[in-house]
C-alpha cells in the first residue's frame, strides 16, 4: 500500500493517467459490447417479439414454451449437460494428477510429460476427429492390435455419446493442466516442507495444502473447459450418435438443414443461459481473487 | 505526458484498425468459383479442369472455393443478391452445383444468367433429361448405388431389388449402415428410395411444390420402414456423419454394404481408399435417387463473361469426356457428343433414366422427419 503513493509520482498527476486507461480498455470494451453483448440482446429480442397473425409483432414465449415441451430437444439438452458433466469430472481426474507431477517432477522425462500433455493444443479438431475414427473406430488400430495377441475387439465409440466424450477431454487436457498448473504456483516449498516436518503424510499434504490453495483454479478450469464444451460442434458433429444430438450440432441443423433460424436462436439462447451460469462461477473467483 | 498519452492512444487505435476485417473486392480475370460438392469434385476441378481452361484462356484464372454444403453455397447466393439491389461486388461468379430458385425470388430479381440465351456454343448437346431450368445448366451427372465388400458378398447373391435388400440387412446385422440424410447424398438419397418404396415406388408423384398436399402422409410410412430396419444397422441403428464417413468405415472393413455416390465410390477406388475387391449394384426395381449437378453464373459478377466462357467450356467434349474417365460421374451432354470407345466402356453406368427427388419443402420435411422419428432408436446408453 506504500507503494501506490510513489508509483503516482513516478507516472505524474492522476487526471493524466485517465484518459490512457479508458482508451486502453475502450477497445475491448467496444468489441464485446458489439460482437457478444448486442447479438446477445438481438437473439433475445428476436426470440420473445415474434410475428403473430396479424401482421404485426407481439410478445410471445412460444418458441421457448416449444422447447421445454419437445421431448426431442429436452434429449438433446440432456444429452449435452450429460457429456459437459462427464468431460469436466474425467478432467479434473486426469489433470490433478498431471500438473501435480509437472509441479514437483525435475528432469528430462518431466518436461517430455509436459510436452505431451500439451500437445492436443495444436491438433485441430476435425483432424482429431477423423484420427479417433482409425484408432479407436470399428476395426481400427486398437482392434488390430488386440486381435494381433488374440484378444476381442473393443466396444468402439465411434458414432456413440462417448466417442466426443473421448475426444472432447483429450482436447482439453493442455489449458486444463496450464490452468493447474499456474494454481500450483502459489504453493510454496517452504509451506509442504514444513508440513512434512511436522509428519504429514503425502496424502495429507496434498488434501491439507495443495487441494485448498489450488482449488480456485480447479474452478476456473473447470468453468473455461466447461464453456468449451457445452458449446461444441465438430467433435459432436463427426463422432457422436445421429440422436441424441449435442446443443451445437443441433442448432447448426436446426438453423441451416431445417430453416427454422427463430428455433435454432432460440436453442443458442437456452445454450447461452447455461453457459452464463458458469461463467459467473468464474467471474466469481477471480473476483474473489482480486479482493484485497 | 499529454502527448505521450496521445500517441498512445492513436497508436493503439491504428493498430486496432488494421485489425479489422479489410473489404475485399474481387479481381478481374480471377473467376470466384464456388462448391458444395464433396473433395472427389473440387479435386476434378483443381487438377483437371483448371489447367485446361487456364491454359485455354491466358490471363483469366479460376479461384477455386470449397463453401462447405448446400446452405453454405446459398449463404454466398444470399450475399450476391444483397449485392444486387445494392449494386455492390458480389464476390462470386460461379457457382459449380446450385439451384437457382434459391434464395427464394433470385431469378426474378435477375440474379442468375439465362443460361439457355447466353450464347453457349455447346448449349444444343445438353442431354435434355438434365435441363430443369433455364438459369442452370447441367455438367456432370451422379447416382447412389449401393458398395460392397466382394469378399464378404459373393456378387451373385448380392441384393438387386428393395425386398431383397431390405431383407439382406436383416438377415447380416451390423453389416449395412448409411448416413444422416442432411449429412450427405448418398444416406440422404437411400432414405429418398425408402419414401419412393412407401409410396408406390412412383417418383413422379413427388414434385418441388406438393409438400402441402402430400405432407407427412407420404413420409410417416417410409419412417416405418427405416425404423424397421434401424436394430440391423450397424452398432444397432448408427449413423455416420457423412458420405466420406461411410466409405470409410467399408474401407476398414466395419461394415459389408453401404449407399454411395457411384463417382465418389469409382475415385475411392481408384485412390486406393477402397480396396480393388469392392462391388458397385444398382437396384433394379427402382434405382436409389441421383441427379444432376447444375452450374449457375451470376449476372452481377464482375467476371461474368469469363464465366460464361468457363461454362461453356466444360460442356466440351474433352471435359465431359473427363467426366466419365477422371471423375466417374456421367456427362451432362447427350452421349452422342461422347467418343465411341468412352460409349461403349462405360455402357454399365449409363442410367436410362435418373429418378430424382425434388428440393424445396420436401427438403425440410425430410431432414427434420428422419431425425424425430428414426434416428432416436439409438439407445444412448448402449
Amino acid at each position: 500500500m506504500t507503494l501506490t503513493a510513489a508509483s503516482n509520482d513516478i507516472v505524474g498527476k492522476k487526471q493524466g493517467r485517465w484518459p490512457v486507461g479508458l482508451l486502453l480498455v475502450a477497445m475491448p470494451v467496444f468489441l464485446v459490447g458489439w460482437m457478444i453483448i448486442w447479438p446477445i440482446l438481438s437473439a433475445v429480442w428476436r426470440t420473445v417479439w415474434l410475428p403473430d397473425e396479424g401482421a404485426g409483432h407481439s410478445f410471445s414465449l412460444e418458441t421457448y414454451r416449444f422447447f421445454f415441451s419437445d421431448q426431442y430437444s429436452l434429449n438433446n439438452l440432456g444429452v449435452t449437460l450429460w457429456t459437459t458433466g462427464v468431460c469436466a469430472i474425467l478432467l479434473v481426474l486426469i489433470c490433478v494428477p498431471i500438473a501435480l507431477y509437472l509441479r514437483f517432477a525435475k528432469g528430462r522425462l518431466a518436461a517430455y510429460v509436459q510436452g505431451l500433455a500439451i500437445f492436443p493444443m495444436f491438433v485441430p479438431s476435425i483432424i482429431l476427429s477423423y484420427a479417433i475414427i482409425r484408432v479407436l473406430g470399428p476395426n481400427g488400430t486398437v482392434d488390430l492390435l488386440l486381435n494381433s495377441v488374440g484378444l476381442p475387439k473393443i466396444r468402439s465409440p465411434y458414432l456413440t455419446p462417448w466417442g466426443p466424450v473421448i475426444g472432447l477431454v483429450w482436447d482439453n487436457i493442455p489449458l486444463t493442466v496450464l490452468i493447474l498448473l499456474s494454481g500450483l504456483g502459489n504453493v510454496s516449498n517452504q509451506a509442504i516442507e514444513a508440513a512434512r516436518d511436522v509428519g504429514a503424510r503425502p496424502l495429507a499434504v496434498l488434501w491439507h495444502i495443495i487441494l485448498p490453495r489450488i482449488s480456485n483454479s480447479i474452478l476456473v478450469a473447470v468453468s473455461f473447459t466447461v464453456l468449451g464444451i457445452f458449446s461444441s460442434f465438430t467433435l459432436p458433429y463427426v463422432l457422436g450418435p445421429a440422436a441424441p444430438e449435442m446443443m451445437g450440432p443441433f442448432m447448426q441443423r436446426t438453423f441451416r438443414d431445417v430453416n427454422d433460424p427463430t428455433m435454432a436462436i432460440t436453442q443458442a439462447v437456452i445454450t447461452f443461459a447455461f453457459c452464463i451460469v458458469f461463467g459467473l462461477f468464474y467471474v466469481r473467483s477471480v473476483a474473489k481473487n482480486r479482493a484485497p | 505526458m499529454k502527448r505521450r498519452a496521445f500517441m498512445l492512444s492513436v497508436g493503439g487505435a491504428a493498430a486496432g484498425m488494421v485489425l479489422l476485417p479489410r473489404m475485399a473486392f474481387a479481381a478481374p480475370g480471377v473467376i470466384d468459383w464456388y462448391t458444395s460438392s464433396d473433395q472427389n469434385i473440387l479435386d476434378f476441378w483443381t487438377n483437371v479442369v483448371k489447367p485446361k481452361f487456364e491454359a485455354a484462356n491466358p490471363g483469366v484464372t479460376l479461384n477455386l472455393v470449397d463453401a462447405g454444403d448446400g446452405p453454405g453455397n446459398i449463404a454466398i447466393g444470399e450475399r450476391a443478391l444483397a449485392a444486387l439491389s445494392s449494386n455492390a461486388d458480389p464476390q462470386a461468379d460461379y457457382f459449380e452445383s446450385y439451384d437457382p430458385l434459391l434464395p427464394a425470388g433470385a431469378i426474378d430479381a435477375g440474379l442468375f444468367v439465362n443460361m439457355k440465351e447466353a450464347g453457349l456454343s455447346n448449349w444444343s448437346k445438353i442431354n435434355p433429361l438434365g435441363i430443369e431450368s433455364d438459369y442452370s445448366m447441367p455438367y456432370r451427372g451422379s447416382q447412389v448405388l449401393l458398395a460392397y465388400d466382394t469378399t464378404k458378398l459373393d456378387p451373385a447373391n448380392v441384393p438387386k431389388t428393395w425386398p431383397d435388400l431390405i431383407a439382406w440387412i436383416k438377415a447380416n446385422p451390423g453389416q449395412f449402415i448409411y448416413n444422416r440424410p442432411n449429412k450427405g447424398g448418398s444416406g440422404g438419397n437411400f432414405v429418398r428410395r425408402a419414401i419412393y418404396e412407401a409410396n408406390g415406388k412412383d417418383p413422379s408423384k413427388f414434385t418441388t411444390t406438393n409438400y402441402p398436399e402430400l405432407g407427412d402422409a407420404a413420409l410417416a410410412p417410409a419412417w416405418e420402414i427405416l425404423k424397421d430396419i434401424a436394430p440391423s444397422l450397424f452398432d444397432g441403428g448408427a449413423y455416420t456423419s457423412g458420405n466420406t464417413q461411410s466409405i470409410q468405415l467399408l474401407g476398414q472393413s466395419a461394415v459389408t454394404m453401404i449407399p454411395a455416390w457411384s463417382d465418389q465410390a469409382l475415385s475411392a477406388i481408384a485412390q486406393g481408399v477402397l480396396p480393388e475387391t469392392t462391388g458397385l449394384v444398382q437396384l433394379q426395381d427402382l434405382g436409389l435417387p441421383g441427379g444432376f449437378s447444375r452450374s449457375v453464373v451470376l449476372s452481377n459478377g464482375v467476371n461474368k463473361e469469363a464465366a460464361l466462357r468457363l461454362a461453356d467450356f466444360i460442356l466440351t467434349e474433352e471435359i465431359q469426356s473427363a467426366v466419365l474417365t477422371e471423375l466417374g460421374g456421367f456427362p451432362g451432354v447427350s452421349w452422342d457428343y461422347i467418343s465411341a470407345d468412352l460409349r461403349e466402356k462405360f455402357k454399365d453406368v449409363i442410367p436410362e433414366s435418373i429418378p430424382s427427388f425434388p428440393g424445396g419443402e420436401w427438403e425440410k420435411a425430410i431432414n427434420e422427419g428422419w431425425y424425430r422419428n428414426v434416428a432416436p432408436n439409438v439407445d444412448p446408453a448402449s
